[in-house]
């Protein structure tokens, strides 16, 4: 017989293109201009003026205060809801799921939109108290993007695990912290990488609560509008490198953890 | 030898052939004679027609203005009746002038924009722009509006500004004008408070006032609260150079002054409800702020959208000193590429937008001012009649300071141009949107800075903007 002319490799192609297009050139140009000067000549300048400036590590300060509460806020919230979500013994669990998931459908500034008009209610004068209604406002914003990973690692797990454990004495707590949460950290791991990288970037949210201080998005963005693309470029390539990290440091401790296992 | 040589040319000829029959036929079908013109303009500045049919504009002298169809496509249809021409004009948009710069640099090709004042100059100086043809500034051909029309007040400003020895008017077109001023509510805010920029740091109003969250709006309304004793002393006031040394002053970039400004723009940081972009204006409605810092023409939309919702709100241009900004329109060399055919449409396109029904059309729909002011036709003027003459006549009151704006140095002007209108319109859109000569004293351009001021100048505004360390380990 012959071999279709589309094997399985070939089906990459279309993505394969996508990547290099719109993903590699892309992070090479941010690299290009981050690491030349003015003049299109090499330069670690930029680099090392972020590192040494004060301005700018507060603005990398500020926007990590925010990301880290923004993101352990959500695994707190939204850890229970998918454990039951998974773990319940309904009917209709995908209904229910979609619950929750449901907001994502619709546009975050009109859903942020209509929050402000909430806490107005609460608070009166919004400006009182920019950085707590920021942190509200990106909890609700991200919240579903920490239940849907969380859901799904939940889901896979086996319960014979957690059967195990209470047929061995285990109590409620003991099983959550010694089975159910070290099997589910892959879930944990790509809810916090959701979360966390927006919450630092997503400065409309700020805007949109009167929130004035600038966090890392706002930072790239002000340096791209005075025509300082070297340093707004170094600023994106600073994050990506964070992340970077972040994501090769969880590898290795979900790898440590298997290889433990 | 020869002969290989005739051959590679031969070679090169049927390439050559393939391009010229793909250019041929893109030209081909409807638009073989088309000229295309590429506009970019500001979000929702020109007259985009629609208008219901019982919103006509009818002045004294039985003029009937109506918007049926946008002014683009009314051009087009104009143009292609007078010249025999057609013109496809592609329309675009742009949010802030530092975005329609990158949007230039990366390489978008437009033939004429309409940037403000400080980004005109800087386009000049970096050699973007293509000059006003010398037929565009005939006052003898009917067809020439612009020129015919352009306020004098208008023209003497664009006169006294010039980079590196050129004119700004070789290279810019006005389209609208303004000032820089507070729209307040009057029930919250007093006058007074009002008449002053140093409204940004009034604690009485702690985090109930907007600022705009632009460098140079706030620099300069900074600026002005820095050197409030200097320029509100009589005698300087009084000086005969006046003007020129408050335009010195409020453009002034040195280190120091650039140190002073940031501390007061930290200070109003702390104190102002938010540094704002667009949300001001409805904040004000909502009345979830008292006052904000606006331009003059975004102020009449205001004042106008809280009318619906029965608030009344006032626009104040401050006593110390406001800034006098204007958009105009470019013409771009990258864009033009000396095609005579594409720059005659681009100089028709601003000459049809500056015929007074054209400027009462977007004036209408945008509520900006219009810098023409008519040019031996009434119909401006008449507008202005039509939109705030007072309806009972023993309540009106005189507004009469705005004569400079429709003719030079005219002693009568004044008495000329009065509109009677209602005492609220003193201080509201009326005064906003055609300022009296005694605001206008006070208002000075700001200029296009250096790239050394500028560099200053951002990263002091970053300073204002970013997270204090200090504040976290509670130093001082």
């Amino acid at each position: 017989m012959k071999k279709s002319f589309l094997d399985r490799k070939q089906l990459a192609i279309p993505y394969f293109i996508y990547l290099v297009l719109f993903v590699v050139m892309p992070l090479l140009v941010v690299l290009y201009y981050g690491f030349t000067d003015g003049e299109g000549h090499l330069s670690c300048y930029n680099f090392t003026a972020f590192f040494t400036n004060g301005k700018t590590m507060g603005t990398l300060v500020y926007s990590l205060i925010i990301a880290v509460l923004v993101t352990v806020i959500c695994l707190i919230l939204a850890y229970p809801v998918a454990y039951i979500l998974a773990k319940g013994q309904y009917a209709r669990k995908h209904s229910f799921l979609m619950v929750f998931v449901l907001p994502m459908w619709i546009n975050f500034t009109l859903r942020i939109t209509a929050l402000k008009e909430i806490l107005t209610l609460l608070e009166g004068n919004l400006a009182y108290h920019p950085f707590m209604n920021t942190v509200i406002c990106m909890v609700y914003d991200f919240l579903p993007f920490m239940i849907m990973p969380l859901f799904n690692a939940l889901t896979k797990l086996d319960r014979s695990m957690i059967e195990a454990g209470h047929d061995l004495g285990a109590t409620f707590w003991q099983v959550l912290i010694k089975v159910i949460l070290p099997l589910s950290v892959p879930g944990i791991i790509s809810g916090v990488t959701m979360v966390f990288l927006p919450a630092m970037t997503n400065y409309v949210v700020l805007d949109m609560v009167y929130n004035s201080t600038y966090i890392m998005g706002s930072l790239i963005g002000s340096y791209f509008n005075s025509y300082d693309w070297n340093n707004g470029s170094i600023i994106s390539a600073i994050l990506l490198m964070l992340i970077g990290f972040f994501t090769i440091f969880t590898d290795k401790v979900i790898s440590n953890k298997e290889a433990a296992a | 030898m020869m002969k290989m040589f005739s051959l590679k040319s031969h070679l090169c000829i049927i390439p050559a052939c393939i391009l010229l029959a793909l250019a041929l036929s893109g030209c081909g079908g409807e638009s073989s004679d088309a000229v295309v013109l590429r506009v970019c303009n500001w979000e929702e500045y020109i007259d985009e027609g629609g208008w219901d049919e019982d919103e006509v504009i009818e002045l004294d002298d039985g003029t009937c203005i109506a918007g049926t169809d946008s002014l683009i496509e009314d051009f087009e249809e104009w143009y292609h009746e007078t010249y025999g021409v057609r013109v496809k004009v592609e329309y675009s948009t742009f949010g802030t002038n530092e975005e329609l710069y990158n949007q230039l640099t990366i390489g978008d090709v437009y033939d004429i924009v309409c940037p403000s004042e400080y980004m005109i100059m800087k386009m000049m100086r970096e050699g973007m722009l293509e000059p006003y043809s010398e037929s565009f500034k005939d006052t003898e051909n009917e067809e020439n509006y612009y020129t015919r029309g352009l306020s004098p007040y208008i023209r003497s400003v664009f006169d006294d500004l010039s980079i590196d020895g050129e004119q700004l008017s070789e290279y810019a077109a006005g389209y609208m004008w303004g000032t820089l001023g507070i729209v307040y509510n009057p029930e919250e805010v007093t006058q007074e408070e009002a008449k002053h920029w140093d409204i940004l740091l009034n604690k009485d109003h702690f985090r109930r006032i907007t600022i705009k969250d632009s460098v140079r709006d706030a620099y300069f309304a900074a600026a002005a609260i820095n050197f409030y004793d200097e320029i509100t002393d009589p005698a300087f006031m009084g000086a005969a150079d006046y003007h020129e040394r408050l335009s010195e002053i409020l453009n002034r970039t040195d280190p120091e002054t650039v140190k002073a400004v940031e501390d007061i723009l930290i200070k109003a940081k702390e104190n102002v409800y938010s540094f704002e972009t667009d949300s001001g204006k409805a904040d004000m409605v909502t009345g979830k702020v008292i006052a904000n810092e606006q331009w003059s023409g975004d102020a009449v939309y205001t004042l106008d959208q809280a009318e619906e919702d029965d608030v009344m709100l006032c626009y104040s241009a401050p006593e110390e000193g406001t800034n006098l900004w204007f958009d105009g329109w470019v013409m771009l060399k990258a864009g033009i590429e000396e095609d005579e055919a594409k720059k005659h449409a681009a100089e028709a396109f601003v000459n049809y937008l500056s015929r007074p029904e054209s400027a009462v059309r977007n004036m209408y729909y945008i509520g900006y001012t219009s810098v023409i002011a008519g040019g031996g036709s009434d119909i401006i003027f008449d507008y202005l009649n039509w939109n705030y003459a007072a309806d009972d006549e023993d309540e009106a009151v005189e507004y009469n300071d705005i004569g400079y704006f429709f003719e030079a140095d005219n002693e009568e002007s004044n008495e000329k141009y009065t509109v009677l209108t209602t005492k609220d319109q003193l201080n509201r859109q009326l005064y906003a949107q055609y300022p009296p000569a005694s605001v206008v004293d006070r208002s000075v351009v700001m200029a296009c800075f250096d790239d050394e001021s500028n560099e200053r100048i951002n990263r002091s505004w970053t300073n204002v903007r970013c997270f204090d360390l200090n504040k976290l380990f509670g130093r001082k």
